[in-house]
Order: C-alpha cells, then sequence, then structure tokens
C-alpha cells in the first residue's frame, strides 16, 4: 500500500463508484428503491456520448448532453412506465425487482443494437495535461473524472441540505405514507429523485469512460450496478458523503487485494464483504441514529 | 345427455387438463422438429432454458426467494458430465447424479450464509456469488481453466446411443415430467405452506412451521433442477468452458415463467417455447430478439401479470361461463 500509483488507481475507481453508489442513494432516500438498472443508465450516456462523436461526428459537448439526457429520461421513463404501476398493483419488493432486471435488459440489448458490441475509447470532456505528484502520475482521462466527483457530491450536498425540495425529498423517503398523509406530493418527488439520480449515474458513465473505455459487455451495465449498490451499502446513507466513501473503500479492496492476490482473490474477497455488510450491517457504516 | 358430459368434463381436475395440453404441446414441438438435426438442437436449448425456468420457479414464484445463482448450477451440471464421463470415463447416469446433488448441497449452503438477505440484497449477492464461482472455474486447472472440457463422447445409457431426435424425445419427457412432479409439489401440503411463506412468512412462522429449512429445502430443488438443465445441454453438445452458461441465461430463466404464467409450472414450458423462439429461431431480427423478449415481460409485467398461461386460463374460464349459461338456459 506504499505505491502511490496503486492509490491513483483507487481514487478513480472509487470516485466513480462514489457516483453510482450516490446515484442509489437518491433513488433510496428519495423513492425508498433500488434502482438496479442505474448501471446501464451510466453505460448509455458514456457509450452514447462517445458513439455519437465517433461514428455521427456530433460535436462533443452537444453528443455528452444527448447522453445525459438519455440517462434521465430512462431513469424517469423506469419510475413513471414500469415502477409506479408495479408496485401500485402489486405488494412486496419481488414484482418491482424482476420488472427492474426487464428494464436492466432492456437497455443493455438496446444499446447492443444501437451502439454495436464493440467497445468504444471514452471522449474526455476536458482536456488537461498529465499530473505528476511524487511518484505517481494522473492520467490526463482521470482529472475530469476528480473534478466531476467532487463537484457532484459537493452540489448534491447543497441541494439535499438547502433546499426546498431537498428537504421534501428526505421527508418523502422517510415514510411514503406518511408524507402522502401530509400531502406531500409524493409523485413528484419520486420523480426528481429519480432525474437526479438518472443524470448522476450518466455524469458517472460520462467521465468514467475515458479510464475504462465503454462498450456494451459484462464489465459494464449489470457491474456497473453491482459494484455502485455495494459501494452504497458499505458506505451506509448517513451523509450524502457516505457513498463516495464506501465508493473508496471498496475501490481499496478491489485494487490492493487484486496487486498483492491476484484477480480471482479480489472477486472472492467482494463476494464475501457483500455477505458480511448486508448480513450483519446492511445498514452501513454511516448510519442515521434516530433517538426515540 | 350433453349436460352429463358437460358434469363429467368438470369432475376432471384443471391439474390433468394441464397435462394433458403440456403432452399435447409436447408431441406438437416432436412433431414440428421432424428429422431436421437443427430443430432437435434447438429443441434441447429450449428444455434447457425450460429446466433453469422450472429451478427457478420453485424458490422465486412458490417460495418467493429470488436467488440469481442459477448459471454457477448449470455449469456444476455440465462439469459434472465433463468430469465424470470424459476424465474418468464413467457412464453418463452417474454424472446426471452427481450434478444435481453437488448443486443442491451449494443452494442448500448459500441459502444458509444469506439466509438473513431478501429482496435486492439477496439478489446482489448471488449474482456476486455467481461471479465467483465464473472466476474459479477460469482459474480451476481440473476444469480447464479458459478452455474448458470437450471431447466428450456421444450419449449412451447402458449401450444404447440415442440419435439426436430420440434425445430430444428424451429431454421433451424429462421436462413434461419435471413439471407434472413440481406442480404435483405446487399443490401439495408442502407447497401450500411455503407458498404462504411468501405471502405472509411471520404468520406462517407462528404457527409452528420451520420456515428457514423450507425455504432451504426449495432452493435445493430448484438448484438441482437448474443443474439438470446444465448436464442435459452438455451432453448434447459435447463441450462445456466457463462462457457457456453465463448470467444472460439466468435473466433469460427469470423471464421465462413471467412470460408463460407464474400461476402453474406449466407456464415455464409454454414461455420457454416462446423465448427459444424468439432468441434463436426468429433471424428476420438479428440478435434483437433478446430486446423484444425484455420489452414483451415488460408489457406482461403491466398488463397481464398472469401470462400467456393466465391469459388462456381466463378464456378457458370465459368460455366454460357461456356454454354453463348456454346449458343452464337449455335446462329451463
Amino acid at each position: 500500500m506504499q505505491n502511490p500509483q496503486l492509490w491513483v488507481s483507487v481514487f478513480t475507481i472509487g470516485s466513480f463508484y462514489g457516483l453510482i453508489a450516490l446515484s442509489f442513494y437518491l433513488t433510496l432516500v428519495g423513492a425508498q428503491f433500488f434502482n438496479f438498472a442505474i448501471g446501464t443508465y451510466a453505460m448509455i450516456a458514456g457509450l452514447g456520448t462517445s458513439w455519437l462523436v465517433i461514428f455521427q461526428s456530433w460535436p462533443l459537448w452537444l453528443a455528452a448532453l444527448t447522453g445525459l439526457l438519455a440517462a434521465v429520461a430512462l431513469s424517469v421513463l423506469t419510475e413513471v412506465a414500469v415502477i409506479r404501476p408495479v408496485q401500485k398493483r402489486s405488494n412486496g419488493e419481488l414484482p418491482a425487482l424482476v420488472a427492474v432486471a426487464a428494464v436492466l435488459f432492456a437497455v443493455q440489448q438496446g444499446a447492443g443494437l444501437l451502439f454495436g458490441h464493440q467497445a468504444l475509447p471514452g471522449q474526455p470532456i476536458f482536456a488537461t495535461d498529465r499530473i505528476t505528484i511524487g511518484d505517481a502520475v494522473i492520467q490526463p482521462s482521470a482529472v475530469p473524472l476528480f473534478v466531476a466527483t467532487i463537484a457532484v457530491f459537493a452540489a448534491t450536498w447543497l441541494w439535499i441540505r438547502g433546499s426546498r425540495t431537498g428537504r421534501l425529498l428526505r421527508a418523502v423517503g422517510d415514510s411514503n405514507e406518511a408524507a402522502r398523509t401530509l400531502g406531500l406530493p409524493v409523485g413528484r418527488v419520486r420523480i426528481i429523485a429519480f432525474a437526479v439520480g438518472g443524470l448522476i449515474a450518466g455524469v458517472a458513465g460520462l467521465v468514467f469512460a475515458p479510464s475504462s473505455g465503454i462498450g456494451v459487455g459484462p464489465d459494464s451495465g449489470l457491474h456497473w450496478t453491482l459494484s455502485g449498490f455495494l459501494a452504497f451499502v458499505i458506505g451506509g446513507s448517513a451523509s450524502v458523503w457516505a457513498p463516495l466513501v464506501g465508493g473508496m473503500l471498496l475501490a481499496m479492496l478491489q485494487i490492493f487485494v487484486s496487486y498483492y492476490f491476484g484477480g480471482d482473490v479480489a472477486v472472492y474477497g467482494i463476494l464475501l464483504v457483500a455477505l458480511v455488510f448486508f448480513a450483519f450491517r446492511p445498514e452501513g457504516l454511516f448510519a442515521r441514529r434516530v433517538r426515540v | 345427455m350433453n349436460q352429463s358430459r358437460s358434469r363429467a368434463l368438470k369432475t376432471i381436475p384443471a391439474s390433468w387438463w394441464r397435462l394433458l395440453a403440456g403432452v399435447a404441446g409436447g408431441i406438437a414441438v416432436f412433431a414440428w422438429a421432424g428429422d431436421d438435426g437443427y430443430r432437435a438442437s434447438l429443441i434441447v436449448v429450449g428444455c434447457m432454458y425450460a429446466l433453469v425456468a422450472l429451478g427457478m420457479y420453485v424458490p422465486f414464484v412458490l417460495a418467493g426467494t429470488l436467488s440469481m445463482a442459477y448459471s454457477a448450477y448449470a455449469a456444476i451440471g455440465g462439469y459434472a458430465v465433463g468430469l465424470v464421463v470424459a476424465n474418468l470415463g464413467l457412464p453418463f447416469p452417474i454424472a446426471w447424479v452427481v450434478g444435481p446433488v453437488v448443486s443442491g448441497l451449494l443452494a442448500v449452503i448459500l441459502g444458509w450464509t444469506t439466509r438473513r438477505l431478501s429482496g435486492f440484497f439477496l439478489v446482489a449477492v448471488t449474482l456476486l456469488f455467481a461471479n465467483a464461482f465464473q472466476a474459479w472455474v477460469q482459474g480451476n486447472p481440473l476444469l480447464g481453466r479458459e478452455a474448458g472440457i470437450g471431447g466428450i463422447p456421444p450419449v449412451s445409457v447402458l449401450g444404447w446411443t440415442p440419435t439426436s431426435m430420440q434425445f430430444g424425445a428424451a429431454a421433451i419427457v424429462l421436462i413434461l415430467v419435471v413439471t407434472f412432479l413440481i406442480e404435483r409439489l405446487r399443490m401439495s401440503p408442502w407447497g401450500i405452506v411455503v407458498q404462504a411463506i411468501r405471502e405472509v412468512p411471520h404468520a406462517v412462522e407462528a404457527s409452528g412451521a420451520r420456515v428457514p429449512r423450507m425455504q432451504l429445502v426449495a432452493l435445493a430443488i430448484g438448484g438441482a433442477i437448474g443443474s439438470m438443465a446444465g448436464s442435459l445441454f452438455i451432453s448434447s453438445v459435447h463441450s462445456i468452458n466457463p462462457l457457456t452458461f453465463t448470467l444472460n441465461l439466468v435473466f433469460i430463466a427469470l423471464f421465462i415463467p413471467i412470460v408463460g404464467g407464474v400461476g402453474t409450472a406449466w407456464g415455464c414450458l409454454l414461455g420457454a417455447v416462446l423465448i427459444t423462439h424468439l432468441t434463436l429461431n426468429v433471424n428476420a431480427l438479428g440478435t434483437s430478439g433478446m430486446l423484444v423478449v425484455a420489452v414483451g415481460v415488460l408489457v406482461i409485467l403491466l398488463v397481464a401479470p398472469g401470462g400467456i398461461a393466465g391469459l388462456a386460463g381466463s378464456g378457458w374460464r370465459l368460455v366454460r361461463r357461456q356454454l354453463d349459461r348456454r346449458t343452464g338456459r337449455a335446462r329451463q
């Protein structure tokens, strides 16, 4: 753990996991729902942008905007057209979970049909020189990721704490029923939660793509959903910053275990951490304690 | 006379009608294949889908625990055939027993480890388990690492070597038998209690049923059936590698009961026929067969939660009501 270059990798992957986990946090806080399709929104934004720039020769800003809008639209559509009607009709979380699995699968297949199955290079939203800190080198592709991560987390933090919508979000998320009884606009707040969640997932995919490359494959979509979900569970939901901590811890596990013990061991380690956290501390490291 | 016939029809329980329809469907599929080798191989793939779906049906639809580790169970069934037949030179039936037993045991261990989890958490952990299992297989020299196990000889049971048509017919018979048994299970006292666990777990626990143990049994049965799918498929294609059974298969198997209808296990067969047709047999749409399936699943979840079997069931009841009304009028 003395190797500074490994820490750069940790921060790169951890920032991405943190952003996906923040997207989970928003749909959980605002809608009491784990949206398993989040990873595919990130994939659509990143892959769509690259595809528009490379194959359709769109200007980058327009392509990125379109990619982000697509992620937001998909997220809102998932809530309005799928989750809400299914939840209205049936109790329990399984029917909605299966419906979201179908969304995940549909988006993945649709992306393959639209963009093809080859991996594309990500498009950096701004270019810098490579930065050298001591022995560590930060590649230009990672700089927009770090900047975006800090900006998104800070903005979300200010928004949740400071704005009326942020307070509404927390009120609705604490209990949909109580909020409905109080006459709060539950449906609208849920849509806002899904829209912002989709936007953050889109940003995550867009800024991570230059570091990872992006394609319709087992390495994006579902895989990102799982990593982000795990990062979210590790971090907990006490504060907006908890998902970032969870993302960094998960990235440390992945990078250092892979480096010292091999990739297989990292996969087993992640399964083990998931089992331990889900079974013994599903509320995460940072849990909000309510005194009664 | 007309009246007595309609009364006689009513005394036949619905489960026998479903069995008859299933057998008729099996014969129809077999007749469709004719002596076309490609169609015979499609039948085996369809039966493999159906078996994984039937395996997931027991814990998911009956007991309400959604485990996604079925790619691992199918792989165990497949590698059992590879190891036992190709590497050890033992007969096929031994492999067909070893795979389901190992998978059932693994399902119990995984189910016991994750007994406190449900919903999203269980789905996430079982998906991670499937990933970890795949990584383990890819690094295991005994299982041939990335290359897998090839050169599995053609199926022979006690000196009898079935043709591809006979193998397809046997596969159809196998899934009919498994479906019939699951239906018996669903309507047995055990099945009723397990379904009650899905709806009101605390009430069932309070009335003295051993809920965790029953869920483990459901998971074990599901794992064993899922493993049979792998054994069946690998016995037919003669080789296996770590990418033969992926999470795609698990998603397909999850959608099959929903398309076919969750009300009865026969729905899995309907769904398997339709999904095999859409994903493998429709060439006009290229690779988008899966997209059609996923969108179709969403539409069914939103519009017809009973699936095709549910639609057929309500249509059948409508016809019966019309018939009853007519005979009633005749009586007056």
